[in-house]
Order: C-alpha cells, then sequence, then structure tokens
C-alpha cells in the first residue's frame, strides 16, 4: 500500500491528473476519526490486474472542512461519499446526508468512535 | 412537456426480499432515471468492531455481516490482522481456506442462478437448481460444522482439518454438481425463458463497466478482467486451477453464463485442492497486537470485497472498515436500468446478484 498525502485544496487536481480509468479501479473514500476532532479522509486505488498495486491518497481534515466531490472524474465515488457525510458527518461538494441513516437513527456514529 | 411516472421497485417487493428501494423514473414503459435508497437496517457493525469486540473476535462478527458471503468476510478481516502480525500461515491452511471460499461462491451463484429462473417464471429450474444446492451446504456443514456461518476461519489457520471420509465426500457431491451444472448449461443457452428473452437485456458495455468500476461477474459479462484472485498473493489461486471467466455481450445472458463457468472453475480448484491438499498443521500460532494500517481485498461471490484495518497496538482497533461489492455496484446498477423497459427491471435487479446484508453492514 502507497500512501501519498494531499491537501484538500488540491485533491481534485491529483486525483484528475493520476487517475486513468482503464487502468485504475477507484476502490472507496474511507474516513479514520484522529485525535483533537480531526479525521483523515483516503481515497483508495487499486491497479487493474496488477498483484497488490494499491495507492492511498489521504488528507488530515477538520470536521468542519469541505471535502471537494470527485464525481465528474470517478461517477461511483457518489456512493461511498454519500456513505461518508452519514457515518461521519462531514460536508462533502453535492453530497446529501440520508443514503444510509434515517433521520431518527444515531447520526454520525463513526465520528471519533474509537477515541 | 412529456408526462413522466415514478414507481417504487422495494423497499419490499416480490422480486427482491431484501430491503433496498430503487425509484424509477418512466416514461411509458421505459426507464428514464433511477434513484436508490440502501438505508433501511443498517447494523452499526463498523462501529461496533471498533467499541465493543478485540481484534481477535472480530473475525467471527464480521462473518455475521453476511450469511452468503460470510468466509469472504471473516477470510478477508483475519488476512488483514495477520499482516499487521506479521504471521505466516501454513500452506495447508491457506488451500483449506480457498476450498470453503469456492463452495462458498459455488453454491452463492447456484442461488444466483436460480432466482433468474424465478423470474424468467421458469419454477421448476428454480426448484432443481436450489434442490441441487443442497448438495453444497451438506459438504459446507460437513468440513465446518454449520451451513451458513461456519466460523472456521481463525487468526493463523483454520478450526477444523479436512478428514478421509469428509474429502471422498466432497469429491462425490462435486462430480454430481458438476453434471447438474453442464446440465444448466445447456438449459441457459438453448432454453428460450432463459437464454433468448435475456439476450440484450440489462447491458453494461465494456466502456461503462470501467466509467462505474464494475465489479465481480457483472464486470466480467462485460469484458472487464477484473476478479481479485488474479490480484492477490495471500492466497495461492494460481496453483490450484484459477482461470477467469468472461463474456462480451455484458447482458443478463451474459452474466448468467459467466456464472456457470465460474461454478465449474470452483468445482475444479476444489478438486485440485483435495487431490494436491498439502501435509502440514492446520494452525499456527500467531502473537501480538495489530499495529498499523492494512487493506485487504478477496473476490467475494458479488465481486471485490475490502477490508481497511487500522490497529494501535492494542486489543481494540481503530477502524475496520468493510467496502461491500453490492453496495460499491449501486452506480452501475443505476446506470444499467436507464433504457430498459420496466417489466424487465425485476430480472434485471435479479442478474446482479444484489445482497442488501453485505450492503446494510
Amino acid at each position: 500500500m502507497k500512501k501519498i498525502e494531499v491537501s484538500l485544496d488540491t485533491v481534485r487536481e491529483v486525483i484528475e491528473g493520476f487517475y486513468e480509468y482503464k487502468k485504475w479501479h477507484f476502490l472507496t473514500l474511507n474516513g479514520l476519526a484522529l485525535a483533537e476532532n480531526k479525521m483523515e479522509v483516503q481515497w483508495i486505488f487499486s491497479k487493474y490486474e496488477a498483484l497488490e498495486e494499491t495507492v492511498v491518497y489521504f488528507a488530515q481534515i477538520a470536521y468542519t472542512d469541505v471535502i471537494p466531490s470527485i464525481v465528474d472524474l470517478i461517477p461511483s465515488a457518489i456512493i461511498s461519499q454519500r456513505e461518508l457525510v452519514d457515518m461521519f458527518g462531514v460536508q462533502v461538494e453535492g453530497s446529501e446526508k440520508g443514503l444510509y441513516l434515517d433521520e431518527d437513527s444515531l447520526q454520525n456514529p463513526l465520528s471519533g468512535c474509537s477515541l | 412537456m412529456k408526462q413522466t411516472i415514478n414507481i417504487p421497485l422495494g423497499s419490499q417487493h416480490i422480486a427482491l426480499l431484501e430491503p433496498v428501494r430503487f425509484k424509477f423514473e418512466c416514461e411509458n414503459e421505459k426507464i428514464i432515471g433511477v434513484d436508490s435508497d440502501v438505508g433501511f437496517v443498517h447494523r452499526g457493525i463498523e462501529r461496533a468492531c471498533t467499541t465493543k469486540f478485540k481484534f481477535d473476535s472480530i473475525g467471527y462478527v464480521v462473518a455475521r455481516v453476511c450469511g452468503l458471503c460470510a468466509i469472504t468476510h471473516s477470510l478477508s478481516y483475519t488476512v488483514a490482522i495477520e499482516k499487521l502480525l506479521g504471521g505466516e500461515i501454513s500452506k495447508k491452511a491457506k488451500y483449506l481456506r480457498i476450498l470453503l471460499l469456492e463452495l462458498d461462491r459455488i453454491h452463492s451463484h447456484m442461488l444466483c442462478l436460480s432466482h433468474t429462473c424465478e423470474n424468467a417464471g421458469f419454477e421448476a429450474m428454480f426448484m432443481r437448481i436450489m434442490g441441487d444446492r443442497e448438495l453444497v451446504m451438506e459438504i459446507q456443514e460437513l468440513l465446518t460444522g454449520n451451513r451458513v456461518q461456519f466460523d472456521y476461519i481463525s487468526i493463523g489457520g483454520v478450526n477444523r482439518d479436512l478428514n478421509s471420509t469428509v474429502a471422498l465426500k466432497i469429491k462425490e457431491n462435486l462430480y454430481e454438481v458438476k453434471q447438474r451444472v453442464l446440465g444448466y448449461m445447456d438449459e441457459f443457452t438453448n432454453n428460450w425463458s432463459l437464454s433468448l428473452k435475456f439476450k440484450g437485456i440489462g447491458a453494461l458495455s465494456l466502456d461503462d463497466a470501467y466509467i462505474f468500476n464494475a465489479i465481480g461477474p457483472l464486470a466480467r459479462a462485460s469484458g472487464l478482467n477484473i476478479d481479485v484472485r488474479n490480484e492477490i498473493d495471500y492466497l495461492p489461486f494460481d496453483e490450484v486451477g484459477f482461470l477467469m471467466q468472461t463474456h462480451s455481450d455484458g447482458d443478463i445472458n451474459a452474466r448468467n453464463l459467466v456464472r456457470l463457468n465460474e461454478i465449474l472453475n470452483s468445482i475444479l480448484m476444489c478438486e485440485n485442492i483435495i487431490n494436491g491438499l498439502p501435509e502440514g498443521e492446520i494452525f499456527t500460532k500467531i502473537k501480538g497486537k495489530p499495529n498499523g494500517e492494512a487493506i485487504v481485498r478477496f473476490e467475494a461471490p458479488r465481486g471485490e470485497l475490502m477490508y481497511y484495518v487500522k490497529g494501535n497496538g492494542t486489543a481494540m482497533l481503530d477502524r475496520v472498515r468493510i467496502k461491500t461489492p453490492t453496495f460499491a455496484s449501486i452506480p452501475a446498477f443505476s446506470h444499467i436500468f436507464v433504457g430498459q423497459d420496466y417489466a424487465d427491471a425485476p430480472a434485471i435487479l435479479a442478474s446482479f446478484d444484489p445482497c442488501l446484508s453485505c450492503t446494510a453492514k
């Protein structure tokens, strides 16, 4: 697994430059609660027909930050962006709450849950 | 202005007894837009993994994510922990893990094919396949002690050895299943209800399979060469005869044929494992507490399953992330529905073999 740090300002540009849709397979968007009210967002890719080649772009952010959407670059990212919004209570551009969790359920269940 | 009508499929529907809702916007008979909702029975398993259970119990917890691919869930998590702990398991244990993984794939694909028959109105074939599937369920029970929740995988190996009586029974039953599957192949190729009716229906082009990151039989039926068994080295799939199965038409019929060929390949792999099972222990003690991050992927019957695990050197983990195949495929599903007749929607949905138990993890 190769991890590459990016900032929220540059992540779209970096992924646009990196992602060739017939070469890289977008796995998912992942979130990880950190201390001091911060979290890590990870964009995970694997290479088609390559042995164990996984690339993770990550950014450490505050819960109040707005995460840029990559749906125009990778349409299938919509589902994991919406999952991230429901599970961590963060904002992702153009992604609404409510795909996974109903209004009357526990909100943002993974936000800081391991701390 | 054109008139459209919204028709829901689910969350309770006779064609799909699982809680998902697709809301179709239709113009006459044609679907022109799709909205999906999967948030009906979220179970909070990811949260439970970091707040309620120690790392050495979680393999048994995540197996409960899904009844059909329980083995893939527990295996993915366990391999992630073994990567973090730095342990190496015996070759025999690796072979036995593949054996159960492939048996699981066989019965899961048979379930999907039977549902496809049911959607085609071919009830007799539905019942035949469900009856034949029992041959696989029987040997899973003999091998592990359970029909569904096996709890067979443990950190360091597997929990039960394969004795000669069970090995013989597995070979006998798989031989029987193989004969039946060759018979299905004829039905799925030549029977009007199962072939011509489904040709060209619910098709996904190769380019769209790439664009929507399609996985599993859905992707392979469109000609996309993606099978995690080809991209990992934790288990020796190449040694036991794995061959990727693809098709180029991308429609319901192609998905059925890919699944049938995968069943035959899985049977071959199981036979090779039993004939060439290495000597040795089935369990290696691996000590320590997981520290660091690991990503592990396995090919579940519905496609790529991914686990991300982060440990901190204690018995409690920081994060367990589960990316399930059906959830990741929803954008591809929605794309396929557009332009299709509403009347075909249940058959198209069944051909995706969706698993909402995995999705509502």
